[in-house]
């Protein structure tokens, strides 16, 4: 008699449990995403995350309205785009080098921005483009790349892992996500870095740099880049090339963060102020900036 | 700004594709690889968004392998040509279709005879001697009907396609820098130097 | 009502059985039978064939299956079912090759099929797969052998040497009794059919053996083959049988001897 009231009742065990449904997220269809890649726990997890749609006619133009400073200086969210990021493969592992600057259109937000995501021992990922949106999915990922872990009994290769980010920004595509991430790590293979973005690019490479400042720093990259530097050779040459972009590119620039990969999962390096690197170097070994390269010497030649 | 070429010639069909992957100004990556090997006896080029051409790429090399296994035998290139064009014809007409371009080329070893198919992310399916993609083909197509020889051997045809190269080359502002090119013919799929 | 719990799924009898996983397992014991046995750096998989009607292509019935270029299956059961699963386990492997660019792992997959075959213990509605499966094969960049079982309830195991279907007890602990760690190719593929020949009476015509030798290679023994290493084993049991004799006589002799030489005593 009652079973019709309790359908409907917001407190009682019929209602815990439609609640506990609800969180858990299960219905009782078959559906083929159950059957698809849920590392064969098809019941626990349903493939690919969804989260559900703002309630506006369209989207991306929503977004678009709300967060293009170019068409609306005074738009109300503003996202991250100056950067500079860095990493390349070599003899000895992976360099990770990345600034700190966080801009909002010509306002200087932050100076002391983490934009290396430590995904876990093993994985380090770069953010370029919408601090959130990378800081969030990687983040994400790597959860994922924990339950692989858990469920496999090996730890995730760089492949893997960046093909999940990969796939996941492309299925929001043209939804407004912004990123430009580089996923570096060392697995069975090696060292391995993967470009991504949210076009739904990825790319494996040896050397990739990514930001508003990335072509400056390809500037001192390209041009030092050797496999077979030394660990001291290849660190040094993932400072120069932050500095350079830092130096060079206004939307980049205040400290640069350094990361080494090792077989052995990664280590940070250091923390070196941009300033201080140009006058001084790291040290003190010698500043990086061209007027204190070239101290006392001159083009003028008196004596012809 | 991806380019593409293909032309058939006596028992064989070449495929060429620039090897640059770029973003804005800046070339991220310059030894992409831009031809799947689909099956055995089959080769697509592919081209336009990023993103998207990666991914119906691999989509499409992933059921071609399923058919071959299910069936121990694989999809003969002008039902391969079908699945592929139907699939983007599917595309064009959902939420979020697919910008591929494709130059699709296979050959079947019983009837010896190569095949090439012109698609555009539209769906559109032609049956071509040779056929090109992006840039490329505004410089590449009256030099083909000028220069192409259906009987052409392997050498014949390898000239032919580096003419079309070189054209790109000396005409076209921002021309890539180098090419893969991979044949398909009686003995399979191989990629070959220029 | 009282007893629709051994009608209905999903419902478990009062002392904790699921009695249609209890038959789906009967279906399987009525299957031809199938062994997978593990070498040092090989796997052969081994099935009984039924023998095909006089007018049947041989070719359309298949107890061994690809699941991707590392992987094979045999079953051993329903085979309507085995064509349904196999089907789903061949699309995962593209999907995950999709998905995450890596081959499947051996484990990965019998994962997959066993959570398959536990859902359809678990939803209303549905049947269990009346098929056990033997699943082998070599892990991408790795050069050790594997191979695993499922079972309709959704379990799933790793093993040196198994053997599904009908006899399988039999053939089992013949297996139990002679296998040995580290086989090489050609004993790996003699000890197969030896257990092979415990339960199938007609020999090698009657018999399909399947080698996996690294990772994606993979054939077939023909025949002919198949004859020969059936004639050595029959040899073999032959010289055995012969030794046993000789030495049944000599000892009966000896007896004899003893006894007429105990009687000349008397």
């Amino acid at each position: 008699m009652n079973t019709f009231a309790e359908r409907f009742s917001v407190s009682g065990s019929a209602a815990e449990i439609r609640r506990a449904k609800e969180v858990i997220g299960e219905d009782d269809d078959f559906t083929g995403v159950m059957w698809g890649s849920a590392g064969g726990f098809g019941n626990l997890s349903k493939g690919v995350p969804t989260f559900s749609v703002p309630s506006v006619p369209d989207p991306t133009d929503f977004l678009r309205l709300h967060t293009d400073d170019h068409a609306d200086p005074s738009c109300k969210i503003k996202i991250k785009h100056g950067t500079t990021t860095l990493a390349f493969r070599f003899q000895g592992g992976v360099i990770v080098a990345v600034d700190s600057r966080a801009t909002a259109g010509s306002y200087v937000a932050s100076g002391t921005v983490k934009k290396v995501i430590e995904i876990n021992p093993y994985l380090l990922g770069t953010m370029a483009g919408g601090a959130a949106d990378c800081q969030y999915w990687e983040t994400y990922l790597g959860i994922e790349c924990r339950l692989h872990e858990l469920r496999n009994r090996e730890r995730i290769s760089v492949a893997a892992a960046s093909k999940y980010l990969s796939n996941l920004v492309y299925s929001y595509k043209g939804m407004g996500l912004s990123m430009g991430t580089m996923i570096c790590g060392w697995d069975k293979t090696g060292p391995a870095i993967f470009y991504v973005d949210s076009d739904g690019t990825r790319l494996k490479g040896d050397l990739f740099s990514v930001g508003s400042g990335s072509t400056f720093a390809y500037g001192v990259l390209d041009q030092g880049y050797r496999w077979d530097l030394t660990d001291e050779e290849a660190q040094e040459l993932g400072r120069r090339s932050i500095y350079a972009a830092g130096h060079r590119d206004a939307f980049s620039g205040n400290t640069i963060n350094l990361y080494h990969v090792k077989q052995d999962g990664w280590k940070f390096i250091g923390n070196y102020d941009v300033s201080e690197m140009h006058y001084n170097g790291p040290g003190g070994t010698g500043g990086y900036g061209y007027g204190v390269r070239v101290e006392g010497r001159t083009s003028a030649n008196p004596a012809s | 700004m991806d380019i593409s070429f293909a032309l058939t010639g006596k028992g064989y069909v070449l495929i060429a594709a620039d090897t640059t992957a770029a973003r804005s100004i800046v070339k991220m990556k310059s030894d992409e690889d831009k031809i799947k090997v689909l099956s055995p006896h089959l080769l697509m080029a592919f081209s336009g968004e990023p993103g998207d051409t990666v991914q119906f790429a691999e989509y499409v090399e992933r059921n071609m392998r399923l058919y071959h296994i299910r069936h121990n035998h694989e999809l003969r290139p002008p039902a391969a040509a079908s699945w592929i064009r139907r699939s983007l014809a599917d595309s064009i007409r959902s939420r979020k279709p697919y910008a591929v371009n494709l130059l699709l080329g296979g050959y079947e070893p019983r009837e010896r005879t190569p095949h090439l198919y012109w698609i555009d992310y539209l769906g559109t399916l032609a049956t071509v001697p040779f056929g090109a993609h992006g840039y490329g083909a505004y410089f590449a197509l009256s030099l083909l009907d000028r220069y192409h020889d259906p009987e052409a051997t392997l050498e014949e045809g390898l000239a032919t396609l580096r003419r079309c190269i070189d054209e790109v080359s000396k005409r076209l502002v921002v021309s890539p820098g180098k090419y893969k090119v991979k044949i398909v013919d009686a003995d399979g799929v191989r990629e070959v130097e220029l | 009502m009282s007893r629709s719990y051994d009608r209905a799924l999903t419902v478990f009898s009062p002392d904790g059985h699921l009695f249609q996983v209890e038959y789906a397992l009967e279906a399987v014991k009525k299957g031809t039978c199938a062994v997978g046995v593990r070498g040092k750096d090989v796997v052969v998989l081994g099935v009984e064939k039924k023998s095909v009607l006089q007018l049947q292509d041989p070719r359309t019935v298949r107890k061994v299956v690809m699941l991707d270029d590392h992987i094979c299956l045999a079953f051993a059961g329903l085979n309507a079912d085995g064509r349904v699963l196999i089907d789903k386990a061949r699309i995962e492997c593209q999907s995950h090759r999709l998905t995450v660019e890596d081959p499947v792992t051996v484990e990965y997959i019998t994962r997959h099929i066993a959570g398959i075959q536990q859902r359809y213990t678990q939803s209303g509605g549905v049947r269990p797969f009346g098929i056990s499966t033997l699943i082998v094969g070599f892990d991408p960049n790795d050069t050790r052998p594997r191979l695993y079982q499922t079972e309709p309830g959704g379990t799933y195991s790793a093993w040196k040497a198994n053997a599904i279907g009908r006899s399988s007890k039999t053939v089992r602990e013949f297996l139990e009794k002679n296998h040995k760690d580290d086989m090489s190719r050609d004993e790996t593929i003699k000890l197969t059919i030896k257990s092979l020949l415990e339960v199938v009476q007609t020999g090698a015509k009657n018999i399909e053996i399947n080698v996996m030798e690294s990772y994606g290679k993979i054939s077939a023994l023909d025949l002919s083959q198949i004859e020969a290493i059936v004639a050595e084993i029959e040899r073999e049991k032959e010289a055995e049988a012969e030794r046993k004799r000789s030495r049944l006589a000599a000892t009966a002799a000896g007896q004899a001897a003893m006894s007429q030489a105990a009687g000349t005593q008397q």
